[in-house]
């Protein structure tokens, strides 16, 4: 990740730690957000959604799910698109 | 007075109000034109959202009174309807008259009044649910069993459910029951981050692209047919059997196999002696969500598809919005009204083409498409499914039903406790601190939990994350209860195992805290991930999705008192073979937000404060109790420790303003003289009493005032508050928990006490070791009580 993708990603951790109380030492960007593990479920995902689209104006409502597979899908995401 | 399983319990009154009426008349009278109710919301801000529809009630349509919430001014206005519909005016046994009311969000509305406009201290009563039934008791001067039921959508359903249980088990002759909801921020904006709003006007059945929310109230008098014949009241139906369930599956979504729902429809008509062939109408819960819709077209095509030819199935949601924990009463005046008018209301909403997808799907059932249908009705249904996986189903009858609920005489006993305090956690943990007299140095006490607490029930984190501290407290003390009385179910079981969970304040921090957020960042900035946890029962959904207890599932809530009203209530649960083990809980969480409302309040002191002395007020605390009862032959069956009876139980209440006790002495004297009735003996023969005394100077003074009058001698009260705090409905079950772990022997064989003698009080040490029976008192603010008879196994 370059210097900018590292700052999203960080931000994007930060945000799953504050609004989904997912202990932050719980959490690399590798690590599958949904599933078993941190197991975020389809509430989690619209806060997901939320919070990016307030904090990047981007928009992620039916946008594939693979996107949402890790913190670094996430962030790939978030650039690609801004 | 009627104490019989099967007896029959009347409709007398009707009341009800919604977007489309002030009152039953009206309400109706539009329902079967099809009037829609639905409009573009005034009350909210929804400039920013992508949904502005509601269901609102007009100004014109409401009785505003300022004193109350809108939630109770919608209510009361529901209830002096129906009262005067079924001729109830001073005219009959107030002790034998009870309230018991539905909600879902409460007055949230002066929790937005309270951050928006100034913090004024008159908004702090108006917040809890716990409230709404108070006001209404005043209002009709009922002193008999008091309570509000917070399972959301579904909860006034129950509330007419358990109004007919308790006249079952004699305990009263007329109860007004039903719910009320009014429309607010907090859901709008919850139901916003779900995604859950239809932008267009709902579409039950149909389009089924999400909700429109609505508000009202419905109040129905339920009454014993004895009483309602011998005064000559109006009969409108009998109300039958309810079919009451947990899908322990998802905090926010139905189970998507149906299998809870059919649990609850199954069970209505099956107790109601109904054969499914016979069902004439149902009124659908028909949310117009994908997700309930799908769920409950399969669960009524399962069940009736193969023998029924002639079922009506309609949503008024359709014309009156979800009006959440309103829906439930709304829909059953609409069903007994259909019942007695031979008239069904439809499902208004479709275009031709709609029509055409619907015969694709419907069937051989009528989803009364847009027109309501003339038709002789004899049995209706009302279904009702909520947030926490709450479903509720009950049966209306054209005439006497042949209901076939049955009642066990076996003894109760008390077989597992849990118990989460600010003090520590566990139940070895509270013994080794009472036994130590290791009372409490000051007040503010918060409980606190950990991984070590998670890791031994083997709570995960992708589940405990969710939860807020309220549900986590309770989860935590909900399964080591369990795990204390050592009973195992599986799936072919699990309905037999159920909860009633007691709390004061509820989610009261959660509410406040997403109120809070969204008046700063807008309507449309709710958070999704917060909302589920705004609903008084999100506790009690998420233990039974943990543990998978499928069974009997309802929270209630009426003051610090809810905590040992849910142990009286499971009792009954048990009794009326509605569940072979029942959990009991109290719970209710400290925060920065509760100290504060608390303190505004002049209740607060964070010092010490010497109970029964210094008057200088309570020591705020939290936590979770919970206790396990089980039948005699359940406990039996894997021979758990008997801790000890439940050998008798009562609720009461005495009408004084909501927020205060000064002048209720007489419903904790009723409360503990029917308790001992009930247990069949005299008051004389109690050992000890286990209190709720706090240090503030009104509730002190009932406890004085009334023992020295039940009690022909000097009595031993022990106080669990010395130990813990007041953590209100916690402090209430720890009562009983306490008092059954005295009579086990497990604390000792002398304990600190408060002597009451006369007026006087005071401290000494009490033997223990010969106490036979043992009682549990506590206290609501607004004048209700509730008392349990513990007796020595």
């Amino acid at each position: 990740m370059n210097e900018k993708e590292l700052a999203i990603a960080a931000r994007i951790k930060e945000m799953l730690s504050e609004n989904l109380r997912i202990p932050a030492e719980e959490l690399d960007y590798e690590i599958p957000l949904f599933g078993d593990g941190i197991g975020l479920d389809s509430v989690d995902s619209l806060e997901i959604i939320a919070c990016i689209d307030s904090e990047y104006g981007v928009a992620m409502t039916g946008v594939a799910k693979e996107n949402f597979y890790n913190i670094t899908s996430l962030t790939k995401y978030v650039v690609e698109n801004m | 007075m009627s104490n019989n399983i099967n007896a029959r319990c009347v409709v007398t009154g009707l009341g009800m109000v919604n977007a489309i009426g002030k009152n039953v008349e009206e309400c109706w009278e539009n329902a079967l034109k099809g009037t829609p109710g639905i409009d573009k919301v005034k009350s909210v801000n929804s400039d920013n959202c992508y949904a502005h529809l509601g269901a609102e009630v007009a100004d014109e349509n409401i009785e505003i009174n300022d004193k109350v919430d809108r939630v109770s001014s919608l209510c009361l206005q529901a209830s002096k309807e129906a009262l005067k519909d079924a001729g109830i005016d001073g005219n009959v046994d107030a002790d034998r008259m009870g309230v018991i009311m539905g909600s879902c969000v409460g007055g949230v509305v002066s929790i937005e009044n309270y951050i928006e406009k100034g913090e004024k201290t008159e908004d702090i009563n108006k917040m809890s649910i716990a409230s709404i039934a108070n006001h209404v008791a005043n209002m009709a001067g009922a002193k008999g069993v008091v309570t509000n039921i917070g399972n959301a959508c579904a909860a006034s359903t129950m509330s007419v459910a358990y109004a007919c249980e308790l006249i079952r088990a004699g305990v009263g002759d007329v109860f007004i029951a039903g719910g009320a909801d009014a429309f607010a921020s907090v859901p709008f904006a919850g139901f916003t981050a779900l995604h859950a709003l239809s932008e267009n006007a709902c579409s039950p059945f149909n389009h089924s692209n999400g909700i429109t929310l609505g508000e009202g109230a419905g109040a129905i008098i339920v009454e014993s047919y004895e009483h309602a014949v011998k005064r000559g009241a109006h009969i409108y139906c009998d109300v039958l059997s309810a079919g009451i369930s947990s899908d322990a599956h998802h905090i926010t979504a139905p189970r998507p196999d149906g299998i809870g729902q059919m649990y609850a429809i199954r069970r209505a008509l099956d107790k109601s002696g109904v054969d499914k062939k016979d069902l004439d109408y149902i009124n659908a819960h028909g949310t117009g969500t994908a997700k309930n819709d799908e769920a409950e077209f399969l669960s009524i095509h399962t069940i009736f598809d193969d023998s029924n030819d002639h079922l009506s199935v309609s949503s008024t949601k359709a014309m009156v919005g979800h009006c959440l924990g309103a829906a439930g009463a709304i829909e059953a005046v609409y069903a007994i009204k259909a019942l007695t008018d031979n008239k069904v209301p439809p499902t208004i909403g479709y275009s031709a083409e709609d029509l055409e997808a619907l015969k694709e799907k419907a069937g051989k059932i009528d989803f009364m498409p847009n027109d309501m249908k003339e038709k002789e009705l004899n049995y209706v249904m009302s279904n009702s499914f909520a947030f926490g996986g709450s479903n509720a189903s009950i049966i209306f009858a054209k005439n006497e039903g042949k209901m076939s609920e049955s009642e066990n005489d076996e003894d109760i006993y008390i077989t597992g406790l849990g118990i989460v305090t600010p003090v520590g956690n566990g139940v070895e943990n509270y013994i080794e601190k009472v036994k130590g007299g290791e009372t409490i140095t000051s007040g503010n006490l918060v409980s606190e939990l950990g991984k070590e607490d998670f890791d031994k029930f083997d709570i995960k984190l992708a589940f405990y994350r969710k939860l807020d501290k309220l549900s986590t407290m309770q989860v935590v003390s909900g399964i080591e209860a369990i795990n204390n009385s050592g009973f195992t179910f599986n799936d072919d079981n699990a309905e037999d195992f159920g909860m009633i969970i007691g709390t004061g304040d509820g989610p009261l921090t959660t509410v406040y805290e997403f109120q809070e957020h969204i008046s700063k960042e807008g309507t449309q900035n709710g958070s999704a991930f917060n909302f589920p946890n705004t609903v008084y029962n999100a506790a009690g959904g998420y233990l039974s999705i943990k543990t998978g207890m499928r069974g009997y599932n309802v929270t209630i809530t009426n003051g610090n008192q809810s905590g040992l009203a849910s142990v009286c209530y499971a009792a009954n649960e048990i009794k009326q073979n509605r569940a072979a083990a029942m959990l009991a809980s109290g719970t209710d969480e400290n925060s920065a937000v509760m100290n504060k409302l608390y303190t505004q309040l002049g209740l607060v002191s964070d010092a010490k404060s010497d109970i029964y002395a210094d008057e200088k007020g309570m020591n705020l605390s939290d936590g979770s109790v919970t206790i396990a009862l089980e039948k005699a032959s359940q406990a039996d069956s894997h021979s758990a420790k008997k801790y000890a009876k439940i050998a008798g139980y009562a609720m009461t209440h005495e009408c004084v303003e909501y927020g205060t006790v000064k002048g209720s002495d007489e419903g904790l004297a009723k409360a503990i003289n029917e308790a001992c009735k009930d247990a069949g003996i005299n008051a004389d023969k109690i050992d000890a009493v286990f209190g709720f005394g706090n240090g503030i100077k009104d509730v002190d003074d009932i406890e004085k005032n009334v023992y020295a009058k039940v009690f022909n001698k000097a009595i031993p009260v022990i106080n669990v508050k010395d130990y813990v705090g007041e953590a209100r409905a916690a402090a209430a079950t720890l009562s009983a928990a306490h008092a059954a772990l005295t009579l086990a022997g497990e604390l000792g064989d002398s304990q600190n006490a408060y002597i009451f003698n006369g007026g006087e009080v005071k401290k000494d040490k009490v033997d223990t070791k010969n106490f036979e029976y043992c009682l549990a008192t506590s206290y609501g603010v607004g004048g209700s009580y509730s008392a349990v008879v513990l007796k020595r196994v």
